[in-house]
């Protein structure tokens, strides 16, 4: 493989909040390293951390959040002993970018698009505004917005969801970003609308060259963007590798479940593979695996203590007991077991998902 | 096939409009015609805006129709009934809603919550029998009897949805509309649901009329499914006709939208964009015609031509 | 070989209990112990709270001893018993009729918090019943909305002279006076609140299984609304207080024959220059009932809302 550059490496993250007088440990040990140019996705539900996590990487925790443990390098600078706002200009938004589920909260409703893009333009790149608003009208039809120049006077309540998402995506790829963060960019919107900013994203990613971390709980998303992806359960990674490795040879039994309980996968008049029980509670502390409670292949260890990361390949990592070479060997469920294949089944003719092109 | 069926649920020509502002009516369903049979899970699937919600709160008598009519073994449940009536169709029919955080009194226990509808038309017999039955319906969803002395907020997403559940299980309903039940779920509860309504279903002999958004959902859990777009009812098919033979195309591009778990496929994948502007208007106003028996399609004479062409084309294939 | 073992065992497979994660750990919730937990953790307020406690029952205890009635005046020919500054006899001094001021504060302060506690109770109780129907009925809204139109621009002092003249003064005129109108005020509140919270998923979910307009009311809005009901006695008490003071230092209120804070007020004012404490006692004994019957219920509104528990 060749080698690559690291452009952002979060070591040993742990963030806690204070609710009233509990602490809360939302992220636990929590290493990264992001490649350039790459699609990082990290997949998880709610409660995991993983929207937690990224929030590190541009100061933007909840005030009663604080990182308490690790560093975060990117161009050389500890992103973690940044306190200001001022400490983080030229930094947040105008090198690491972040785009959030609700496009509404990012746009400010009484005033117009066009307005809202030019301003960023003219405070990160130092324009004139008539130059700004050439850039501004250029980015929005570089988005997918047709007539742009006669958009360009609208509010945000003239524009549908996917329509607002993608003036979103304007903004933040507006002064050219080297990192963008989506956070969960399509969980408000439509099945159909949600392929298609997908589509545009990994477009703009291949025109602009930027890394994008790409946040969801969707595996089918993660399937289609991603080069690598982590998975987080109970606020840590519980397995990287690069997506097919995640796909297709899956380590962790909160993978293979994540994986084996799709509804794509199930068959009528058959259960579907089911995960018991609840996610964990951040407020207590946890021992052992966080998943052991609800995992049919929990060994006894994993009530007791904490495993470690273990090696699968050079790109792919996984922290289960399972892997250790004491523990019984277990195979993966049936379900997911020669998943392309079956996949393939189901897309080619005749296939419950196939479409004619 | 459907002929021998019993229908336990009709609607006929029903819209739904609301006047927002007062000048324009907006009609957020437009002349809706579906049939469901006793014993299947009919789904309904389209995005936001559709109106699938609409149709499900007119048949639970949240939304009043303003054309047409919804008929409950065979009797009218729309409009104005007679308070008997009313009692009745309420016990008969039962709604679970999309947001288990926000459907829940969240100032009464567990208890309360699972034995409002036994209170409101006291189905027991003495205190120890409605104890009894709400024990019962929490251990049908898998939730333990010490959590009835709980309140909603300290159950998790997948608990308070059971809870849910609990709720309109304990009234024997025959039909059951459930309103996207587990779009507002982690993905790692949602299968847990599914299973659970499957396993009444069968248990109980429930009919379910099903609303959703993504097709991948629907394909496992339905008998029948009618793809809804704008308001209007696009397709009406069993599900592996469905999936087989999509014939609209708004259909066809809901089915290019499901995501696959597979990375090389997904990566290769081409979208199917529809568009309704973009479509060919001419000729007569399209109605939903039957194409095959029990596959519907929304067409007009030139479009049916069209669709039976590529269905013989494609049944040809097989 | 013993830790072999130990090894071994800890790589076999746990028990998988399919409840093992559904139960819940946290101690069991209690709304109302939570609300009181809140509230008491807060010291200042329960300080203020104890003073509160204190001064109310001091004042309708402390009037039974004292005996007084402002119509009784034994010292009134007493030159030197008029105008006597505070002392350990007389704690608030003598008035200018020679009678203690001591006693008469507690007097008037008993029937000034009796007349607000009341016309508290009555219109909370009649504007919750109606608002929280009127806020259901979209029939009732119509012509209910005519009627508060019309009631809440009854100008107040207008409608207390008109009363006064009609039923005299006294206790129950005055509790009428302030209760025949204020409740609309109530009423037209909690209608709105009923509004806001009318039609979320929960109540559309009961209406599903068939739960009557009235359980509705007493079980899905009202629970929700403790703590804004608690907000508006909080603001509304101290109002009545001051209300009562008012019309009584104007003459319309409680009659000569009855002590009142308003009453006492009215009549030291006219002391302000040579005996000024005559005016500031009952003034400072008001200011603190009302603060702190504000700060109170303010915080105890604060404590009734879910969100601030844990």
């Amino acid at each position: 493989m060749e080698e690559r550059n690291i452009i952002l490496s979060a070591k040993d993250i742990v963030v806690k909040f204070r609710v009233r007088d509990n602490y809360l440990t939302a992220i636990r040990n929590v290493s990264l390293d992001l490649y350039e140019g790459e699609t990082f996705a990290i997949v998880g539900e709610s409660g995991s951390g993983k929207s937690v996590f990224t929030k590190t990487f541009t100061g933007m925790l909840e005030s009663n959040g604080q990182i308490a443990n690790g560093s975060v390098m990117y161009d050389g600078k500890d992103l973690t002993q940044l306190k200001t706002d001022k400490d983080w200009e030229g930094i947040r938004g105008a090198k690491i970018a972040t785009i959030f589920q609700d496009p509404m909260t990012s746009l400010n409703p009484i005033r117009t698009i066009g307005s809202q893009i030019t301003e960023v333009i003219v405070k990160h790149q130092k324009v004139s505004n008539a130059e700004a608003k050439k850039q501004a009208i250029e980015i929005m039809e570089r988005v997918g917005i047709i007539n742009a120049e006669k958009r360009f006077d609208e509010y945000p309540f003239q524009y549908s969801g996917g329509m607002r998402q993608r003036i979103v995506i304007a903004i933040a790829l507006s002064c050219h970003p080297q990192i963008l963060i989506c956070d969960e960019p399509t969980t408000a919107l439509d099945v159909t609308i949600q392929a298609q900013i997908i589509d545009l994203i990994k477009k703009l990613q291949q025109e602009l060259k930027f890394t994008t971390i790409y946040i969801t709980h969707d595996l089918g998303v993660v399937a289609n963007v991603a080069d690598r992806v982590g998975v987080m359960y109970g606020g840590q990674i519980i397995e990287y590798g690069t997506v097919e490795e995640i796909f297709y040879e899956p380590a962790h039994p909160y993978t293979w479940a994540l994986l084996s309980s799709l509804p794509q996968l199930g068959e009528k008049g058959k259960e579907l593979y089911s995960i018991h029980g609840t996610p964990p509670s951040l407020y207590n502390e946890i021992k052992g695996d966080a998943f052991a409670p609800r995992n049919k292949y929990a060994l006894k260890i994993d009530f007791e203590q904490e495993p470690p990361f273990f090696k699968i390949s050079d790109t792919h990592y996984a922290k289960t007991w399972l892997l250790d070479p004491r523990a019984p060997k277990v195979e993966k469920p049936e379900v997911i077991k020669d998943l392309h294949e079956k996949i393939t089944l189901m897309t080619e003719k005749g296939g419950a998902y196939y479409v004619e092109q | 096939m459907s002929n021998n069926k019993e229908v336990l649920l009709s609607v006929k020509g029903a819209d739904v409009a609301f006047d927002n502002g007062g000048k324009k009516l907006f009609r957020a369903v437009k002349n809706a015609n579906f049939d469901i049979y006793r014993g299947e899970t009919f789904s309904l699937v389209g995005e936001s805006g559709s109106g699938k919600t609409t149709i499900g709160r007119a048949i639970m008598r949240i939304n009043e129709l303003s054309k047409g009519e919804i008929l409950f073994k065979g009797k009218r449940i729309s409009g104005r009934i007679s308070k008997e009536e009313d009692r009745d169709v309420i016990r008969s029919i039962q709604m679970i809603f999309q947001d288990p955080a926000a459907s829940l009194n969240e100032r009464a226990t567990i208890e309360y919550c699972i034995s409002e509808g036994l209170y409101n038309f006291h189905l027991y017999k003495d205190e120890a029998d409605r104890i009894e039955k709400v024990d019962k319906a929490l251990k049908d969803v898998g939730l333990l009897p010490e959590h009835k002395s709980r309140y909603p907020h300290e159950f998790s997403g997948g608990q308070r949805q059971r809870v849910g559940i609990a709720r309109a299980m304990i009234m024997e309903p025959e039909l059951i509309v459930a309103d996207e039940p587990i779009s507002a779920l982690d993905v790692s509860i949602r299968a847990q649901v599914l299973n659970l309504m499957n396993k009444l279903k069968e248990e109980k002999g429930l009919t379910y009329l099903f609303i959703a958004h993504d097709l991948s959902v629907v394909r496992f859990i339905s008998d029948r499914i009618a793809v809804i777009h704008l308001g209007r009812i696009v397709e009406i098919a069993e599900t592996e006709t469905l999936f087989k033979y999509p014939l609209h195309p708004y259909t066809i591009s809901l089915l290019s939208a499901v995501p696959m778990p597979d990375p090389r496929i997904e990566k290769k994948k081409e979208l199917i964009v529809y568009d309704e502007s973009k479509r060919d208007h001419s000729g007569e106003k399209p109605i939903l015609q039957e194409i095959r028996p029990g596959h519907f399609v929304f067409a007009n004479d030139r479009e049916m031509k069209e669709y039976e062409a590529k269905l013989q084309e494609m049944e040809a294939r097989g | 070989m013993e830790n072999n073992n130990k090894e071994k065992d800890l790589f076999s497979f746990a028990d998988f209990d399919e409840y093992q994660s559904e139960h819940i750990a946290a101690p069991r919730y209690s709304y109302w112990k939570s609300v009181w937990r809140t509230f008491f953790k807060d010291k200042f307020t329960v300080g203020v709270a104890i003073l509160l406690i204190f001064i109310i029952s001091f004042a309708m205890i402390q009037p039974i001893f004292s005996g007084y009635d402002p119509m009784i005046a034994p010292n009134i020919n007493n030159a030197a018993m008029k105008f006597q500054s505070p002392s350990s006899a007389y704690w608030f001094g003598t008035d200018n009729i020679g009678n203690s001021v001591f006693d008469a504060v507690w007097a008037g302060a008993k029937n000034s918090i009796l007349v607000a506690l009341i016309c508290t109770a009555i219109n909370m109780v009649i504007g919750i019943i109606v608002g929280s129907i009127w806020g259901f009925s979209k029939k009732m809204d119509k012509w209910m909305i005519e009627i508060y139109n019309v009631l809440s621009n009854v100008p107040f002092l207008l409608l207390a002279i008109i009363l006064s003249y009609i039923l005299g003064s006294g206790f129950k005129p005055l509790i009428f006076t302030m209760t025949v109108t204020e409740w609309v005020f109530v009423a037209y509140f909690i209608r709105t609140q009923v509004m806001i919270i009318r039609d979320r998923e929960y109540n559309l979910a009961s209406k599903c299984l068939g739960t009557s307009t009235w359980t509705m009311i007493t079980k899905n809005i009202l629970p929700y609304l403790i703590s804004v009901i608690m907000t508006y006695i909080a603001r509304i008490i101290p109002s009545y207080i001051s209300y009562e003071v008012f019309l009584s230092y104007m003459g319309l209120g409680l009659g000569s024959s009855i002590a009142s804070l308003g009453k006492i007020i009215s009549q030291y004012t006219s002391f302000m220059k040579g005996y000024p404490h005559l005016f500031w006692i009952p003034v400072s004994v008001l200011a603190t009932i009302s603060i702190s019957l504000y700060i109170v219920g303010q915080k105890l509104a604060d404590a009734a809302d879910p969100r601030t528990h844990r």
